[in-house]
């Protein structure tokens, strides 16, 4: 993958999952990429939780019941590196692990998003958005006290864009480039964070030179991904 | 893969253990699957929430042409064997397979779909019903903090029906079914229909009938039961667990012109239009000019410049594009971003009937006209945009200052009709493109009542890598084949 050749484009490739992650400090905000066991970026949670930085507010599906051996946000959060988590569904009540047990005393801060709005939310951070209007739900705890306005009848509701300084993303295929193609629905999150992200860091199974992925097939453009490390 | 997490089967079993000893016994959960899966509409999306619906797609015949749409992002997909190589996750993380013209979404698209009410059904077990269909998302009351509906708050808010799944009753024998929830709602008069292991309900404008009931049960067993008064259908019956074979509705049509016979004079219509021919309907062009219906209000990039500035259009042939419909007069008005030629010694059609005062016109930058087109696809009334705040773009619009920048309030665009092009297609609609001929192609297709796209080539389902189709089939209602001999110029 480092082919000498084209290192003017091998500028996005780091040798490390701790080397990619260069500049995540404490208080940092970082997007994690998945949704149940597909499409995390595990070798870079790993990384987050060796570096022990701390203060960080995540933002990603949530926590699954996992495996022992399975990498996600509860490890960050059982760490103690967590202050906040911004999630759609933070854990299953009662299967939630660290995550529930660190909510539960207090020390973590939990906010729910719906996943419809989060996502577009994203997607309005990273297409210059400021903001936009979703259809409003009567009597909705995750619309009160948000400005409300009729349109065609209807009413809606401001939602701000939502940019992060980092995301964690996991893809199959890309080329040097950041071009980035997904596996099935490890797709989930990971093309709408890359877009959020401001420094976007993707963990990918195979790292081809340009021209190495179809074009017609790239789902992430390169322009969104400043980083990339090899998934083990 | 999550090998502890609680999945549909596990929660209703739990839910059932109280019952074992209550006469006549109650239907199973594959019994309650099935019978939802007989409300369920071939070609169309069904969004599964997490729990008994999962279920669902267990119970459909293998030639099933329902598009399950799960919030994993997979759209089209049966039940996995659990051996399979794991590459696609249905709302509970469990892995699926998808069928052929099945097809991958992110997060964002499916949002979009289900916002945009592509999801024609939605399928939710909740915690609690109430009389008049409001809906608490499955939670515990242990943490009532955290009562996170997930992707049910999506799903119970949209525009497609909401069909609940549920056992009738919680293991200590307390309704699921009640006059008022105790829970938070999240779905506020959300719910159309119920069904659980003893019956079938319809949310009414009246509240509550009883449609069906569970093979051995009456009314009033149901009643005693159920935590709200309900009505009794006059044509009660008893739950049927019969399969529905799924035909396919036929998206594929013989011409142009029987695609579009139904489009109505005063329409708005959204085409394509990048530059050049290539990615031009040029063919469903020339249907809708010999079709004639006029007063159209007409959403493209261009309103028709290829034909005097040529983009590669061979030299002293007319490239086929929107100025042969301002010719013949079909056209009111133009929203587009150029609406006029490039060059002042070569007027366009459109523009000469601008000065003629024939047309009216509405000038968006293409920015914003890709971004309007897509909100009106994803359900957003409007956004936010720093592009031609200032300018004479602006004038009218609401400007507002978002940390420091100015930007302006742009509404969202929705059409009629939308005639499109693509390379190939499936016969259940599913698009791929070629090069830049993708541009406002992909974008329009959601945003449209009805969906009309000519490709070059027409192929089976499971013939396209459901990882390379850029719109899924779901988007579009008919496809013409482009006859080969079909020249985008004249």
């Amino acid at each position: 993958m480092n082919d000498s050749r084209s290192t003017v484009f091998n500028g996005k490739v780091y040798p490390s999952p701790d080397a990619a992650l260069d500049g995540i400090s404490q208080g940092a905000t970082v997007l994690i990429g998945g949704f149940a066991g597909l499409g995390r970026p595990e070798g870079l949670l790993s990384a987050l939780r060796d570096s022990g930085v701390g203060d960080l507010t995540c933002i990603c599906q949530g926590s699954w019941p996992q495996s022992p051996d399975v990498m996600d946000v509860s490890e960050l959060v059982a760490n103690g590196q967590v202050k906040k988590l911004i999630t759609p569904l933070a854990m299953y009540p009662g299967f939630g692990g660290p995550v529930e047990a660190s909510w539960q005393s207090g020390e973590l801060e939990i906010e729910t998003i719906p996943p419809g709005v989060l996502a577009e939310r994203f997607r309005a951070g990273g297409a210059g958005i400021a903001g936009l209007f979703l259809p409003a739900v009567p009597g909705s705890r995750f619309q009160s006290g948000k400005e409300v306005r009729t349109f065609g009848g209807q009413d809606f509701v401001f939602e701000s864009g939502l940019r992060a300084d980092f995301a964690l993303l996991r893809a199959e295929e890309a080329d040097t480039l950041g071009n980035l193609i997904y596996r099935g629905t490890q797709r989930n999150w990971n093309p709408v964070m890359a877009m959020a992200g401001r420094v976007s860091i993707a963990e990918v199974s195979r790292i081809h030179e340009p021209g190495g992925v179809d074009p017609e097939v790239v789902i992430t453009p390169g322009i969104f991904v400043n980083r990339m490390v090899q998934a083990n | 893969m999550p090998s502890s997490q609680p999945h549909a089967s596990e929660i209703s079993d739990r839910n059932q253990d109280a019952y074992s000893m209550t006469t006549p016994s109650r239907i199973d959960n594959n019994q309650m699957a099935q019978r939802v899966s007989q409300e369920l509409t071939p070609g169309r999306a069904v969004a599964l929430g997490a729990g008994l619906p999962g279920l669902v797609p267990g119970q459909m015949p293998p030639e099933s042409a329902i598009l399950f749409l799960s919030e994993g992002g997979a759209l089209g997909y049966r039940s996995a064997p659990s051996e399979h190589e794991l590459a696609a996750v249905d709302s509970d993380g469990q892995g699926v397979v998808l069928i052929p013209g099945g097809s991958i979404l992110s997060t964002i698209d499916v949002s979009a779909l289900v916002r945009g009410g592509y999801a024609d059904t939605v399928v939710l077990q909740p915690a609690q019903i109430s009389a008049q269909g409001d809906f608490s998302h499955w939670t515990t009351a242990a943490t009532p903090a955290l009562f996170s509906p997930g992707w049910a708050w999506d799903l119970a808010n949209a525009p497609g029906q909401v069909i609940a799944i549920l056992p009738h009753n919680r293991s200590d024998g307390s309704p699921n079914i009640v006059s008022q929830c105790t829970l938070p709602v999240d779905g506020p008069g959300c719910v159309g229909l119920i069904v659980t292991d003893v019956a079938v309900l319809r949310v009414g404008d009246e509240g509550l009938v009883l449609e069906e009931v569970a093979p051995g049960w009456q009314s009033d067993d149901v009643a005693a039961i159920t935590g709200a008064p309900f009505s009794v259908s006059p044509n009660l019956r008893e739950m049927s667990f019969e399969l529905v074979s799924a035909q396919l509705p036929n998206k594929v049509y013989s011409s142009g012109l029987a695609a579009i016979h139904d489009l109505p004079q005063g329409a708005t219509v959204m085409i394509d239009g990048f530059a050049g021919p290539g990615g031009m309907p040029s063919y469903l062009m020339v249907a809708l000019r010999d079709h004639g219906a006029g007063d159209l209000t007409l959403i493209s990039n261009t309103a028709g410049v290829a034909r005097v500035i040529g983009f590669g259009t061979p030299v002293g042939r007319l490239a086929i594009d929107h100025s042969i419909l301002v010719d013949n007069r079909q056209i009111k008005k133009a929203v587009a971003s150029f609406p006029v030629s490039p060059s002042p010694s070569k007027p366009s059609s459109f523009e000469l009937a601008l000065q003629r005062g024939e047309v009216e016109v509405e000038v968006v930058p293409q920015g914003t006209l890709a971004e309007r087109i897509r909100a009106g696809a994803a359900g957003v009334a409007a956004f936010y945009t720093p592009t031609a705040a200032g300018t004479q773009i602006a004038e009218g619009k609401e400007s507002r200052v978002f940390d420091g920048k100015e930007y302006i309030l742009e509404e969202a665009l929705r059409a009629d009709f939308c005639l499109i092009r693509g390379y190939k297609a499936d016969t259940l609609g599913n698009i791929v493109y070629k090069g830049t001929s993708r541009n406002f192609n992909s974008v329009m297709a959601p945003a449209a009542r009805t969906t009309i796209i000519e490709v070059e080539q027409v192929v089976e389902p499971g013939e396209l890598d459901p990882e390379e189709i850029v719109t899924p089939g779901v988007f579009i209602d008919r496809i013409v084949l482009r006859p080969p001999d079909f020249l985008g110029y004249e």
